[in-house]
């Protein structure tokens, strides 16, 4: 590409180019490929009858004088989860459900106000419109209370309608970034060209996106915001390029989720992750790779199985001889998280992971990508990701 | 018996057990109104005595008219002592012997069962309410005593001890919410002795004139007016004071009980020293207050203000939470069934209209949207909202086998609401409200009895839910424990305004 800054010679990027060729390879080969199922995108009209079949129910038993419920499948329990290497996590076929009915105190307001998402979701499909999760909210914050209750009541719905949350036509509002070799037009035709030096906000329709043009060699998923400014104020994407640099700002969104996975699809280009060494990093770095239980069901369009664990290992700690004072104790909460992740189907097909959690948990240390920068200021972006692509120091 | 143009009769009352009130002297005379002057009758405690026994003297008019309702006047008289005083039998009138009382931490054992406070509930519905009503009481409050009055040889410091009661109780709480509509206030002085006026002109209650003088009924959302409407003759305790509770407009338009609650208020004042008390004092207190209660309690206008709201927030407080969960549900079916109407009315997939106007047999929109509300309401008309407390403890592995089994049955829908939440409420420690007080069977008389300067000294107001005397122990409180707790819980989940994924 005519806009890519220079980079290292090619021969840098050899290993990472061997990688690419596997993960085509068994791409080729069919066993990294998802097999599809789960939510699929449905058009208007059928999401429209989905609904109106809906109503049609809960009517039906009003005239009975039978008190009507919705029944949801259960997303809150790992016993209707099931793992597959190619996909990550999935509701399983037959998984337990939840009834929410319109005659116990306790699920009376929920029903309610599940109704009321699905005649705001019949409005914005029947006018061609989108509305964010947060335009749902405030038109009646007072009735839903706080975003989480919307978040959670619009989750279910897709879930109960098995259309992915673009189909309802909610959108959800992007806090990714992406910065590097790439370019892509919107939608509505905006030409976007993201660069090494700035980043761009990931755009809130991620389905819409077209003409995706890159050359990166890698992707690098950066956990924190503050840590991506930083590989940017280090010029990390120049001097890496051709590559793209995206980060979630924590816990990603499922903009950010989807952009990966587009990415992903499109490109096949191998992603790695850069997330701190403690719990919380790697449990987002799951989140990116294998998908989270709650959206489970919509697993095969959010999950990248291809996604390698770059950095901050915790073997790199011991091996990089990071001062002890720079790293912290684990907290009780972290060791319960890392038991938590430990006991989860994928870990079984991950044991290199496994093995540095365990470093982690004998150590009861954790630590901070910045921990780095007691080796040196410019130690991340200057040698440790450039060593580690070099050499393949991922797993 | 004596004539002078009226008649004394002379009424026997045994008291088992223990001395007390030694002689009763109740005397009707002055108003010949049945109801509007019933103060003007005197009743009063003759200081002679014999211990385990006690003679109510009682002077009435020989006209026929005069007589019926002074007998009526007597016999509220001696009823209202045996709400307090249920070891006394008289064998004329009144008996509350074998009735299930409530200790109150000053010592007081007040009769709990409603029937005596308010009517039976319409005929169908009165297993819906519990037995029994669960007084709370406010803070104990020292009195001041205005000058003029204590050199009438007031001398003694009193206390007023407030306690309040709904009354009946409901055992759940359906979607049909219970309205209080009315109020009864009931004025006790030293030895639970009933304070009733001697004379029109000086009546115990002027200060209760003022409906507000002491609560501000709009806190509690209701529109309270003095009730002119009292019946002597029936088989009821007279409150000496009534007010009416009048239904506001959102009332009629809901869901209302048409018969209501009762808000039931004691005010005993006793004295507060510990010190023994002669007869002839106690006696001249209960003369003195039966003329000067209104000065005195004004004289301690606020804290006495104070004391009584106490008392009547926790009284209200689960009517409270009635009302807000019934509201949830109202504002909850509204939104759903608006919502369907959102949907139906604006599709243009004219099957599915149709399909929906033919279920509910709706000609038009206008029906089809009345009938769908009508539909949501109906189907909620007769699912319970959540137990009342007193009914938590009915479930108590205490009762026998064949009990426990008939209250399971009965109980089965309910126990729904709190198998679900039994999990929340292991780690909750919440406090313990006086309406988890157990009932005290045992008939005990218990005298007013002084309480400790710490319990009587006037203190900022607190929740007293401690207040009533903890009457039952043993093996089955944990468990107790666990129901009320669970309890508790239910009703704060619908107090949440998240509903929850």
């Amino acid at each position: 590409m005519a806009f890519a800054p220079m980079g290292p010679e090619a021969s840098f990027f050899a290993v990472v180019d061997q990688h690419r060729a596997s993960l085509l390879a068994a791409l080729r080969s069919g066993g990294g490929e998802p097999a599809g199922g789960g939510v699929r995108p449905a058009s208007s009209s059928e999401v429209l009858a989905s609904i109106e079949n809906i109503i049609q129910d809960i009517i039906t038993s009003l005239a009975r004088n039978e008190a009507p419920a919705f029944t949801i499948d259960n997303r809150s329990s790992w016993e209707n989860i099931k793992f597959e290497d190619s996909v990550g996590l999935q509701m399983v076929s037959h998984c337990t459900t939840r009834k929410i009915r319109s005659d116990s105190p306790k699920s009376v307001k929920n029903f309610a106000l599940i109704l009321k998402i699905l005649s705001m979701i019949y409005k914005l499909v029947q006018s061609n419109t989108y509305a964010t999760k947060r335009d749902i909210y405030y038109t009646d914050s007072q009735l839903f209370g706080n975003q989480t209750v919307v978040d959670n009541i619009i989750n279910d719905v897709s879930c109960m309608l098995k259309v992915p949350r673009r189909s309802l036509h909610i959108l959800s509002t992007s806090k990714g970034l992406i910065a590097g070799n790439l370019r892509y037009i919107e939608e509505d035709g905006t030409k976007v060209h993201c660069t090494c030096a700035t980043a761009v906000a990931v755009p809130s329709n991620i389905q819409g996106i077209w003409n995706l043009i890159t050359d990166a060699k890698f992707l690098l998923i950066v956990e924190k915001d503050a840590t991506f400014q930083r590989l940017l104020d280090d010029n990390f994407c120049s001097k890496m390029s051709p590559c793209i640099m995206v980060t979630g700002k924590g816990v990603p969104d499922l903009n950010t989720r989807l952009l990966v996975k587009k990415l992903w699809d499109a490109l096949h280009v191998p992603i790695f992750s850069l997330v701190d060494a403690d719990p919380h990093g790697i449990e987002i770095m799951c989140i990116y790779k294998y998908g989270s239980m709650s959206m489970s069901f919509e697993a095969h369009n959010l999950t990248v199985p291809a996604i390698r664990w770059l950095g901050l290992l915790p073997s790199d700690i011991k091996r990089l001889n990071i001062p002890k004072d720079t790293l912290i104790p684990l907290t009780k909460r972290d060791q319960m998280k890392l038991d938590s992740i430990l006991k989860r189907p994928y870990v079984t097909c991950q044991p290199f992971w496994r093995k540095e959690m365990e470093i982690m948990a004998d150590s009861k240390m954790k630590a901070e990508i910045q921990a780095l920068t007691f080796l040196s200021s410019d130690y991340l972006s200057r040698v440790y990701l450039p060593n580690k692509l070099k050499f393949g120091g991922w797993i | 018996m004596r004539r002078r143009g009226r008649r004394w009769a002379g009424l026997a009352c045994a008291q088992a057990g223990r001395e007390g009130v030694a002689r009763l002297g109740v005397g009707a005379g002055g108003s010949r109104s049945p109801v509007g002057r019933r103060e003007s009758r005197r009743c009063w405690c003759s200081p002679r005595g014999m211990e385990g026994t006690a003679v109510a003297v009682c002077e009435v008019d020989e006209k026929p008219t005069i007589l019926m309702t002074d007998s009526l006047v007597i016999k509220n008289f001696l009823r209202k002592i045996v709400m307090v005083h249920p070891k006394l039998s008289f064998s004329l009138l009144c008996r509350a012997e074998n009735e299930p009382t409530l200790n109150l931490l000053n010592g007081i054992a007040l009769v709990v069962n409603y029937q005596h406070y308010v009517s039976r509930p319409e005929f169908g519905t009165s297993e819906l309410f519990c037995s029994r009503i669960h007084p709370v009481l406010g803070h104990p409050i020292m009195l001041f005593i205005p000058d003029d009055v204590a050199e009438m040889g007031l001398s003694r410091e009193l206390i007023l001890t407030p306690a309040a009661a709904l009354c009946p109780c409901p055992k759940v709480f359906s979607n049909q919410l219970n309205r209080i509509s009315s109020i009864s206030i009931f004025l006790y002085g030293p030895s639970c002795l009933p304070l009733i006026s001697p004379s029109q002109e000086q009546p115990t209650t002027t200060v209760f004139k003022d409906t507000f003088h002491f609560i501000d009924w709009k806190k509690y959302h209701l529109c309270v007016v003095p009730n002119l409407d009292l019946n002597l003759d029936r088989d009821l305790v007279f409150p000496d004071v009534s007010y009416q509770v009048e239904s506001s407009e959102e009332d009629k338009s809901q869901n209302m009980d048409p018969q209501g609650q009762t808000l039931l208020l004691f005010l005993f004042v006793d004295f507060h020293s510990g010190f023994p008390v002669q007869q002839m004092e106690l006696w001249g207190v209960h003369t003195l207050l039966t003329t000067h209660l209104s000065a005195i309690l004004m004289e301690s206008h606020s804290m006495v203000q104070d004391s009584i709201e106490v008392a009547v927030d926790q009284a209200l407080e689960q009517h409270h939470q009635a009302a807000k969960a019934h509201q949830k549900l109202q504002t909850s079916l509204s939104v759903a069934a608006n919502s369907i109407m959102s949907i139906v009315t604006g599709s243009t997939s004219s099957s599915f209209r149709k399909i929906c106007f033919q279920a509910l047999q709706a000609a038009d929109t206008q029906e089809f949207g009345n009938k769908l509300h009508k539909s949501f309401r109906e189907i909620t008309q007769h699912r319970f909202l959540h137990h009342c407390s007193c009914e938590v403890k009915q479930l108590l592995p205490e009762k026998n086998d064949a009990e426990q089994s008939t209250e399971d049955a009965h109980e089965n829908s309910n126990l729904e609401l709190l198998a679900g939440i039994s999990k929340q409420v292991k780690n909750k420690r919440l406090r313990r409200g006086s309406l988890r007080q157990g009932v005290e069977d045992k008939q005990a008389f218990h005298s007013a009895r002084a309480p400790s300067p710490s319990e009587a000294a006037p203190r900022p107001a607190e929740p007293t839910a401690a207040s009533l005397t903890p009457s039952r122990a043993g093996p089955g409180r944990d468990l107790e424990d666990a129901l009320w707790l669970q309890e508790v819980s239910n009703l704060s989940e619908w107090l949440s305004s998240d509903p929850g994924p």
